[in-house]
């Protein structure tokens, strides 16, 4: 009977990828062709061709224009129409009596941007990583319905930054479920979303909520790399459970720690959709981000200007390149070291 | 020092049965092997003693004091496990001070310690290394030196040396003989490889299938083996084994029928005439006959080795035999020879695989 059943899927298997054989036979010749005129440096350039052009279209060409966008001036949409004006707009983003009081600054708005980003990456951050730590290796215990628990982390990594935004606003508003459980209980409804403090911190919890079952699963992944036996090694060492953790799991997870660091901060200098859905940005500008910044300057508000919200994300975007060099260095490093054994 | 008493420990994985009542006394002192094929339950055992893991039934004592439910750290034995599990991200000294931080031993007391181990196994140059940077050979004596600067009462080894090459695998085999002449504690030492049993042990336990086979000295096992497992596991190349009948025994005597190969006398057996036996003879206790008689056999295969000579043959009714001889033997592929043995050198199973005790020798027999 399982004979049949293999039989019968490979059977299957055959049907379904027939049309894949026929292609190849109809494809062969013309690129045998190909390769005999154009040599084997033809070809890869051939096939890398479809990948480099979206590339170019969609990655390459906007930062050029964005880059020329962000020297020139005035709320016309077309380049052609607007007016060479160097330097200005970053000058524009730099005047400030003192950057820390976005009040003296020219475009107050883009300081306000750039402290509550700071903040938010600050707290929005260290929260992740706790959680997904904590998350994580609760994960790797004997626990039961181990399965069932992981998918329910991982599950609203799966989910629209869009209906994350909108499940917390219809938990969180002034009627929303919480209240409804907390008028059940008997305490006093807090209106979450109105409130400054509250509603940053609803910025961040949702955040970190709708992602941190992608960085827990891959701490969980670097926590089952490391061998049970250094743990039965520790056990008959006698060493006491904080010990075990601080000087055995910790030193063999940096590698993956660093990596959540680094992919948490981009992410968290990013912040956007769920956020912009969940409070819009406020209460006043409490919970403005840059990138709400950026979208508001270029595209929503009434007086748009494109030049400026081009010149503030060419600086947002060198932090993340940063960011992304600091990545890449240490996944080259980790990746040495796994060589070394 | 320690004694280790097993009594009646079992261990189930589920509905699996992996350890069945194990009875084990360990002497204070003595190097123990425990050997058997793989999956037969020695790591399991030995995870049991150690407090890895807890028994489902069943108690382990040291030195008279029962730790069945005793934390493994406060049992006072060191573990060299297969893989060394050492601590990748620290140096050598870092991982033979790991364990003695651990019990707040003064840094001088520590720093004597692994000095220490590190002259006794020839470390020293290595101390400032990561265990990534040293061979495995190297890894493989910091494993033990790990173990040593505990001072423990027992050393537990899971197979230690099955990470490393022929060579050096026997040399450290000897150096490890050494070491438990000069540390003189209990040694539990875990292999899958009857040679490496039969050269280190003061005494090993047969295991397979999770229950005690056999226990006993190398030359016990050898000699004596209890049962067919034992004279088949035990002994390189592996015993021969004949099927046989009980003809009859007569003036202290047995005769025994070896289906198709003629009959042959050994010293009576307690079994009855009829009973169907299994004889088993060592490939190094056959001779060659050159007249005839004896067991008759086709020589398949010749394996000259100079010194001595491997002869594989097919008895008339297709039992292979294997003899070793000693020197070099004019014997060709496709020959019939005579093999003999001395009655003494013969092992008897009845039909369940137990040995048959030979009865006492009556003055006049050979
Ligand atoms: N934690 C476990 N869960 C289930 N089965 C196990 C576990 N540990 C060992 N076993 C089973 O117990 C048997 C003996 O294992 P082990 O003691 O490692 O054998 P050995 O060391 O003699 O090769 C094996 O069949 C193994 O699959
Ligand atoms: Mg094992």
């Amino acid at each position: 009977m399982a004979n049949a059943a293999v039989g019968l899927a490979a059977r299957a298997g055959a049907i379904i990828l027939a049309p894949v054989g026929w292609l190849a036979r109809v494809l062969d010749p013309p690129l045998r062709l190909m390769q005999k005129a154009g040599g084997q440096n033809g070809m890869v350039a051939f096939f890398l061709a479809p990948n480099m052009l979206i590339f170019g279209i969609f990655v390459l060409f906007p930062l050029v224009i964005n880059i020329a966008y962000s020297m020139t001036g005035g709320s016309a949409l077309f380049l052609e129409d607007r007016v060479f004006v160097g330097a200005d707009q970053y000058r524009r983003l730099f005047t400030c009596g003192n950057y820390l009081d976005p009040g003296s600054c020219a475009e107050d708005l883009f300081w306000t941007a750039v402290w509550n980003t700071s903040t938010f990456v600050v707290f929005q951050v260290a929260l992740m990583i706790g959680v997904a730590l904590v998350t994580a290796l609760v994960l790797n215990r004997d626990i039961r319905a181990r399965s069932f628990w992981r998918a329910v982390f991982f599950f609203p990594v799966l989910l629209s930054p869009v209906v994350v935004g909108l499940i917390w606003r219809w938990i969180l508003q002034r009627e929303g479920l919480l209240n409804y459980m907390l008028h059940g209980i008997g305490l006093d409804p807090v209106v979450w979303l109105v409130e400054r403090d509250w509603a940053f911190m609803a910025a961040i919890g949702v955040s970190v909520w709708a992602h941190v079952g992608f960085y827990a699963l891959i701490l969980l992944a670097g926590l089952q790399a490391i061998p049970k036996d250094l743990y039965e090694a520790a056990e008959m060492d006698g060493t006491r459970p904080a010990r075990v953790f601080r000087r055995i799991t910790l030193p063999l997870l940096a590698p993956n720690l660093l990596v959540v660091l680094v992919l948490t901060l981009i992410r968290a200098v990013q912040i956007f959709d769920e956020v912009y859905v969940l409070t819009g940005g406020g209460p006043g500008t409490s919970t403005l981000f840059i990138t709400q910044y950026i979208y508001e300057v270029g595209f929503a508000s009434l007086l748009r200007n494109p030049g400026l919200a081009s010149a503030a994300s060419i600086l947002m975007g060198s932090v993340l390149v940063i960011l992304t060099l600091a990545q890449l260095g240490i996944a080259r490093k980790n990746e040495m070291r796994s060589k070394k054994g | 020092m320690s004694a280790i008493t097993l009594t009646d420990v079992s261990r189930s994985f589920g509905q699996i049965r992996v350890l069945q009542d194990i009875d084990l006394d360990i002497r204070d002192g003595e190097l123990i092997v425990f050997v058997g094929p793989s999956g037969c339950g020695k790591s399991t055992l030995l995870r049991l003693i150690a407090g890895l893991d807890r028994p489902t039934s069943g108690s382990i004592a040291i030195d008279g004091r029962d730790v069945t439910k005793v934390a493994a750290a406060d049992r006072g034995l060191a573990m060299v496990f297969q893989s060394y599990a050492l601590y990748p991200h620290m140096s050598v000294r870092q991982n033979l001070a790991f364990g003695l931080e651990n019990a707040r031993m003064p840094r001088a007391e520590i720093d004597a310690r692994i000095a220490e181990a590190a002259r006794m196994l020839e470390i020293a140059p290595y101390l400032e290394r990561r265990p990534g940077q040293l061979s495995g050979g190297q890894r493989q004596r910091v494993a033990i030196g790990r173990a040593i600067v505990r001072n423990p009462t027992a050393f537990l080894l899971d197979e230690p040396l099955s990470n490393l090459d022929a060579e050096l695998r026997i040399s450290t085999r000897a150096e490890l003989a050494a070491l438990h002449e000069r540390l003189a504690a209990t040694m539990i030492y875990v292999t899958h490889d009857q040679i490496e049993a039969m050269t280190l042990a003061d005494r090993i336990v047969v295991l397979r299938a999770g229950r005690i086979e056999q226990v006993g000295t190398p030359l016990e096992l050898y000699n004596r083996p209890a049962n067919l497992f034992v004279a088949g596991f035990i002994g390189a190349p592996r015993m021969n084994f004949l099927p046989g009948r009980i003809a009859g025994s007569a003036d202290g005597r047995s005769t025994v029928e070896l289906g198709g190969a003629g009959t042959m006398l050994v010293e009576k057996v307690e079994a009855a005439a009829g009973d169907h036996v299994t004889l088993g003879v060592r490939p190094h206790h056959l001779r060659l006959l050159p007249a005839g008689g004896g067991v008759a056999a086709e020589v398949t295969l010749v394996e000259a080795l100079g010194s001595e000579t491997i002869l594989h043959a097919r008895t008339p009714d297709r039992q292979s035999l294997l003899a070793v001889l000693a020197g070099q033997q004019e014997v060709a592929a496709g020959e019939t020879i005579h093999l003999e043995f001395d009655p003494g050198t013969l092992h008897l199973f009845d039909s369940s695989g137990l040995r048959l005790q030979p009865l006492q020798r009556d003055s006049g027999a050979r």
